[in-house]
């Protein structure tokens, strides 16, 4: 006598077996190894991206349209430019104050620092947001520019000369940015007023935290975070942050201080991305 | 269920997720076009297609999000699920009814996620967290009836507004 053997397809027609089946799939997937879920995702995620792309850029096209209508009709056209060329000039001050302190210091390691960055080759790549992270609590961007234009992963990402995250994963033609504010981000500062250094960390909010100020600091607000030289990924002196308010609590090790990024990633529609060629 | 109908209506919402949501943020906190859909589906299909449904949308929102891929797949067969099982002690056709129980689950939801998300990066506030689950849920909520219409108009089921079906 013959007896049929369970195949696929009538297994996947129980309910219960479907659940198990998908399950087991979802869980495999996410105990893969970040590189290779990193390249399945770009991959599947491909063929959206022009589609992504478009609607991105017919939205910041009608955006701007109605910013013209408005800035028409409050004559606020030149006052949002002056407000762009303060920020920039706001950041280039603390970047150049930055300097300042370093030279006036004599530090033995910026002038080393100084003269490997001199011989490093650092070229900027213009691209576009085309998409943001689907999820409340991470903090990604999608952009128009990937391994073609020269992109890498950890490439730095910056905005109107302050720092918007770096990239994660890439792909041909996009690639992903973890912003400052996703809560995996660790960025190695330093407080240009006092000099201490921090790490400034996301949590998945609008603002960052910073990690292991010190009690002793004289953090207060409006401080400005820039980046430090710590860890050879980011390049020295790139503002980050601003801090809004910082606490002291008891018994605690470190201050609890909550600090603002430069860059408003909703008001910005493209970026450029600073590729390290050695 | 059209399973066309279903693919075209999760690759629309992915695309409007993934880009003009940044547009209507609160704060940081922006609709989560996803989970209606979860409960749409939990509410109105199987067992089969129900958990399918929801393992096709968390994959879709695990292609669009950073981070593990397949946490969000988990997270909406479990919920999905969940709701499934006990859709038939509530007035689905109810409007208020839809609305509180993507809230509430939707709290559940991000509750779960910022959990994941704590123990992998010690990062996140509490109060804070707790005031964003909030807000991201309570947006979520208020979209319930434009995106129940709209998935009712493409997916036009008389089962939705019986009390209960046999």
């Amino acid at each position: 006598m013959r007896t049929s053997t369970p195949s696929f397809s009538n297994l996947i027609k129980h309910p219960l077996a479907t659940i198990i089946t998908l399950f087991v799939i979802s869980l495999v997937l996410l105990f893969l190894p970040p590189a290779v879920s990193s390249r399945v995702k770009m991959t599947c995620a491909a063929p959206m991206r022009p589609v992504q792309w478009a609607t991105c850029f017919c939205s910041n096209k009608a955006s701007a349209f109605f910013d013209k209508i408005i800035s028409a009709l409050h004559d606020a056209q030149g006052k949002k430019h002056l407000e762009e060329q303060v920020l920039q000039f706001k950041n280039k001050l603390v970047e150049q104050q930055d300097t300042i302190y370093k030279l006036q210091n004599k530090l033995r390691n910026l002038s080393k620092f100084q003269a490997e960055n001199t011989t490093m080759k650092k070229s900027p790549i213009p691209a576009d947001i085309v998409g943001y992270d689907a999820s409340n609590f991470r903090k990604s961007i999608t952009i128009n520019a990937g391994s073609k234009h020269g992109v890498k992963p950890n490439d730095v990402v910056v905005s109107n000369n302050a720092l918007v995250g770096k990239i994660t994963t890439v792909s041909g033609r996009n690639s992903v940015v973890q912003l400052i504010t996703d809560p995996a981000a660790r960025i190695p500062g330093r407080v240009v007023q006092t000099r201490e250094q921090v790490i400034v960390e996301g949590n998945a909010t609008a603002f960052c935290k910073l990690k292991y100020a010190p009690r002793w600091a004289q953090l207060k607000k409006g401080d400005d975070i820039v980046t430090s030289d710590i860890g050879g990924l980011y390049p020295p002196s790139l503002p980050i942050a601003t801090v809004v308010e910082n606490e002291l609590k008891s018994g605690a090790l470190f201050q609890s201080v909550k600090v603002l990024p430069r860059v408003n990633i909703s008001k910005i529609e493209s970026v450029l991305v600073i590729t390290n060629s050695h | 269920m059209r399973w066309f109908t279903f693919l075209c209506i999760l690759f629309c919402i992915s695309l409007f997720q993934s880009t003009l949501m940044s547009w209507i943020n609160l704060g940081s906190a922006v609709p989560d076009l996803y989970f209606p859909l979860v409960v749409f589906y939990s509410f109105l299909t199987d067992m089969k297609r129900n958990t399918l449904a929801n393992w096709l949308t968390g994959m879709s929102k695990d292609l669009f999000s950073e981070g593990s891929f397949g946490i969000n797949s988990v997270l909406f067969v479990a919920i999905g699920f969940f709701i499934w099982s006990f859709r038939e002690m509530l007035f689905r056709g109810h409007l208020v009814t839809q609305i509180l129980i993507t809230f509430i689950f939707s709290l559940i939801y991000n509750v779960v996620y910022t959990i994941h998300l704590a123990i992998f990066f010690h990062s996140l506030y509490l109060s804070s967290t707790l005031w964003m689950i909030f807000c991201c849920s309570f947006y979520t909520a208020l979209f319930v009836p434009v995106l129940f219409w709209i998935f009712d108009k493409f997916q036009p089921t008389q089962k939705l507004f019986l009390f209960k079906d046999h």
